[in-house]
């Protein structure tokens, strides 16, 4: 038998998603911490307990020059998740309020009557096709429009959005130049809506109360807003249409697991959990060391950069019993899917909601499915379903 | 002091806590999460117990009495 071979070049975007899981199975046995040449050179972190000390530790780890890795179609950096403290604290106090549990609840009805028409038109698509694809008729539109209520931006120009998101997030990797593209777009589209607000048209939502906000006394410049609303564009779509889309490609393949959450929706809350533990849109975020350290013996000089790889603690089998087994029902969950520490992602409570609702909806509307082909369990391409039983 | 309490220099506000034992803990307007007052001594109502396990920045304590107290 052959020594498994040590993963070379670790990359945790596009096709190196197909195999990531091996790769973490082998990277947390063998070489927990270790090099990649992808992206200009990174360490990459992995277990469980090491990224978490990163995350508490904002005076070794810096978010500078950005916590994307590579950038999302700009070198601006994004606030607040690309700048460090003291400077953090202030912008970041001027969002978490408007995320709280009690704030996401008044979304709450919209985001049942968007979840239960579009699951309302899989349906009615299934009537007539035998092969549906539910990523873009239900996971990709329903955050979209979620998010875009919330965040104030018009209607009209949601079909917008997801080109965007799919030039500037997964075209990044093979075509740097036409995420940049469609990144000057979106700054345009942003500057936009900011100018429009300063001319005192009524603005709703968050950008809307930004306008309004102060920080340090004096209000917020023209560049942090687009840098707020920039942000707010790419954190809220894709992220939740993917987490929404492997839920399903999970459940379509696992009938057991389907079966139990439609005769227990009161058990999708801890699916949810689950499915972001294993599946999650967020596979790692990044960090430069700002001072010379050592990471489970690994030295790591000031300047480095390294991935905190979420998606590889998720999997540590220090932390969680088969940690490769997808267990719809696992209650001991603090997974990393959404970070910790001072940039843990805001947007947590919204996309919780977002996916329990929405699940909820597509389980109770749509009758039994299965797959109609052979998809990677990544991303926020199509998802190919059938009606189970039909032939 | 025996019961539950958060660390507030840990809290990052993920509502964990309030979103799996809403009657034990709730979140402030800032966003960041407190112990009910009167519910220090739940930590071993399984809900609760649930909720410790299950925050992400380990900010929740639990000071149980000692055996012989």
């Amino acid at each position: 038998m052959s020594e498994p071979q040590p993963v070379v070049d670790f990359d945790f975007h596009g096709k190196a998603l197909d195999t990531i899981f091996d790769d973490y199975q082998l990277m947390l046995e063998s070489k927990p911490v270790g090099h990649s040449s992808k992206y200009g050179g990174f360490w990459y972190i992995t277990k469980s307990e090491d990224i978490f000390q990163a995350e508490q530790d904002p005076d070794t780890w810096s978010v500078a020059p950005g916590m994307m890795m590579p950038p999302m179609g700009t070198e601006m950096p994004l606030i607040p998740i690309d700048i460090d403290p003291p400077e953090h604290g202030l912008f970041r106090k001027l969002l978490l309020p408007m995320f709280t549990p009690m704030e996401i609840k008044k979304l709450e009805p919209g985001m049942h009557a968007t979840a239960q028409e579009l699951a309302e038109q899989v349906r009615t698509a299934f009537a007539t096709d035998p092969v549906v694809d539910v990523s873009t008729r239900f996971a990709r539109p329903y955050p979209t429009i979620i998010f875009s209520r919330l965040a104030g931006y018009p209607e009209d120009d949601w079909p917008m959005f997801d080109r965007w998101i799919d030039e500037i997030i997964y075209d990044r990797t093979k075509s740097p130049e036409k995420a940049q593209a469609a990144g000057d777009e979106l700054i345009a589209y942003v500057t936009r809506l900011v100018d429009h607000g300063r001319a005192g048209n009524a603005q709703g939502g968050i950008m809307g109360a930004l306008l309004q906000k102060t920080v340090n006394g004096r209000p917020l410049t023209d560049e942090e807003l687009l840098s707020y609303g920039y942000l707010l564009f790419l954190a809220g779509l894709d992220t939740t249409a993917w987490a929404l889309r492997s839920s399903l490609w999970y459940l379509a393949r696992n009938q057991e697991a389907q079966r139990l959450l439609r005769a227990e929706p009161e058990r999708i809350p801890d699916a949810v959990e689950e499915f972001l533990r294993t599946l999650s849109p967020v596979q790692a975020m990044a960090r430069t060391a700002k001072r010379d350290t050592v990471v489970r013996g690994q030295k790591i000089k000031a300047g480095e950069r390294v991935a905190l790889v979420f998606g590889a603690g998720n999997r540590d089998p220090e932390i969680y019993e088969n940690p490769d087994d997808i267990d719809v029902t696992r209650e001991n969950n603090r997974h990393l899917a959404f970070g910790g520490g001072i940039h843990r992602c805001l947007g947590s409570n919204l996309g919780r909601k977002e996916l329990v609702i929405a699940l909820t909806h597509f389980l109770a509307t749509v009758a039994d499915f299965e797959p109609a082909a052979e998809e990677p369990w990544h991303g926020v391409g199509s998802l190919r379903l059938r009606l189970s039983g039909g032939e | 002091m025996t019961g539950l309490s958060i660390d507030q220099s840990r809290c990052q506000g993920h509502a964990r806590c309030y979103m799996l034992a809403p009657d034990t803990f709730l979140i402030d307007e800032e966003g960041y999460g407190h112990v009910i007052e009167g519910r220090e001594g739940a930590y071993q109502e399984e809900h609760v117990r649930k909720a410790v396990r299950n925050c992400p920045e380990r900010s929740i304590k639990v000071i149980a009495p000692g055996p012989a107290a």
